[in-house]
């Protein structure tokens, strides 16, 4: 037992489309079945609950869990909402795209093209507050990350390391590769909804210019810059 | 108000934090000692959840500008009220104008301020608990003035609390198996349960990197949930406890699990201390 008040959940699966549906449906259920979980994060294929109080009887509330699992009406969940982020990939706001090409063997029109050709999942969020964490990046696009993080990586910051890739919520270090920009808040604390996504929902990137990009930017300053759902 | 003259080497307000807004990445957060926030607002009638002043190191300097009562509690660091010695887990009354000035941490790190009625900055995602990007400010070096709740009580008569025992000299950490322990060769379990492990300079309210590394060949875990006490362990062997603000998920294997009363005495220590971890039998 990891803590008297965590209960761990794990997929076996590798995480796909599937599991993923499955870990959300499953969560929702949990909420509104069992009053002592306070809190689920989620992982890639796994589930944290949290309690109210220490667990008692862990092996009684394993069947509970296995019980509540399989008797859910296992529908296919309704798609998620499909986010459209604008990104300047141009040469000021993308210091690392040409030597990350370069180490892909990939002109940078390509790499950016291969970039806003896909469609990514929002499998959850987690390590800063809104930092999705998103599926779908092309294979082509797979990288080392950096040698050594850089301390501050800019907010709004595109970036590919390992097999993901992601945008930068806030200032932070970073060790990911920075191939762009978009002058979208992904983490408002004071709003109703802090982050516009959530997980099951899908994000496509979509090329601006720089000067887009600042008349955006003016926009967000105003505070009229919204993103919708397409 | 309270005006911070100085603030110190790294004080923030907090309360119990964020649990519960996980789903967004945000960190739960909160007191890194949940004992001594407990006392300092039990001696003052708060209600449970009040936000406190989480002083780490050296303490800052401040000036009140209304009366009020005060209780401290958790390490020792020399408190002056207008260059007269206070005692921690006493409530003490405050005036108009008074200075208080903190020195160095002893029997301990962190000192806790709790003032009646509790302070009262913005609540954002349900706590006062400051956070970079959540709150204005992530510490008290830009905080100015911090506003607190003019309640008119009067704290319990000759309240006073007596500790026979501070967690400071605790050198026993009493942690869980973590999700994959299992995972470890026999060699490195033995190692966690009999060895001494020391907190490296590399210590933060987010997360303590130890100086000692244990053998083993995780490979890479999908990244999972993890929480404040979470013990990871890198390739190299290098072993990271997650304290309070620890960021919501991470890629690292889970080894153990630091109990409540495991991450309150790690709360009050930091570079070059000492401890041995105790495996718990559940």
């Amino acid at each position: 037992m990891t803590h008297p008040k965590i209960v761990i959940l794990e997929w076996k699966n590798e995480p796909d489309d599937k599991t993923l549906h499955q870990l959300i449906e499953f969560q929702k259920t949990i909420l509104k079945e069992f009053e002592e979980v306070i809190q689920i994060t989620q992982g890639y294929c796994s589930l944290m609950l949290f309690h109210k109080n220490n667990v008692q009887n862990i092996e009684d509330y394993k069947t509970k869990l296995h019980h509540l699992y399989t008797s859910q009406s296992m529908k296919y969940p309704k798609k998620g909402e499909l986010w459209q982020i604008p990104v300047c990939y141009e040469e000021d706001y993308a210091p690392d795209l040409k030597t990350l090409a370069n180490d892909l063997n990939l002109n940078p029109d390509t790499l950016v093209a291969k970039h806003v050709s896909a469609r990514y999942q929002v499998c959850f969020i987690g390590f800063l507050p809104g930092f999705l964490y998103l599926s779908g990046l092309s294979k082509v696009l797979e990288c080392r990350r950096k040698e050594r993080p850089i301390p501050n990586v800019p907010q709004g910051s595109v970036a590919i390391g390992g097999r993901q890739t992601g945008i930068y919520p806030m200032d932070s270090p970073g060790g990911w590769h920075i191939i762009g920009k978009t002058p979208y808040p992904f983490f408002e604390p004071l709003n109703k909804k802090p982050c516009f996504a959530k997980a099951g929902d899908s994000v496509q990137f979509t090329s601006i210019s720089k000067s887009e990009y600042l008349q955006l930017e003016g926009h967000r300053h105003n505070g009229t810059l919204k993103i919708k759902p397409l | 108000m309270i005006e911070v003259l100085h603030p110190g080497i790294y004080s923030s307000i907090q309360d119990l934090g964020r649990l519960g807004q996980q789903s967004l990445g945000v960190p739960i957060g909160g007191v890194m000692d949940q004992n001594a926030f407990y006392w300092a607002n039990r001696l003052l009638n708060n209600p449970k959840h009040s936000a406190v002043l989480e002083m780490s190191f050296k303490g800052p300097k401040l000036l009140f500008h209304q009366p009020t009562t005060i209780a401290l509690a958790g390490a020792n660091m020399d408190a002056q009220l207008n260059g007269l010695k206070i005692a921690n887990l006493i409530p003490v009354e405050i005036k108009e104008k008074d200075l208080l000035e903190f020195g160095n941490a002893n029997f301990g790190k962190r000192t806790y301020m709790a003032v009646k009625g509790g302070i009262h900055t913005h609540e954002i995602l349900k706590s006062r608990s400051q956070y970079k990007g959540i709150t204005t400010y992530a510490t008290l070096s830009k905080t100015k003035l911090i506003p607190f709740n003019m309640v008119k009580f009067l704290p319990p008569k000759g309240a006073r609390l007596s500790l026979k025992k501070t967690n400071s000299k605790e050198e026993v950490i009493v942690v869980y198996r973590g999700p994959d322990f299992d995972l470890l060769p026999e060699k490195a379990k033995k190692q966690l349960e009999k060895n001494t492990f020391s907190i490296s300079i590399n210590n933060s309210r987010m997360a303590y990197v130890l100086e000692e590394k244990v053998e083993h060949q995780i490979s890479y875990k999908w990244t999972a949930p993890v929480l404040p006490g979470t013990v990871q362990c890198t390739p190299d062997g290098t072993l990271i406890i997650l304290m309070r603000d620890a960021q919501t998920t991470g890629g690292y294997p889970r080894i153990l699990q630091v109990s409540d009363e495991g991450l309150n005495i790690l709360g009050q220590k930091s570079t070059n201390e000492c401890f041995q971890f105790q495996l718990s039998a559940v």
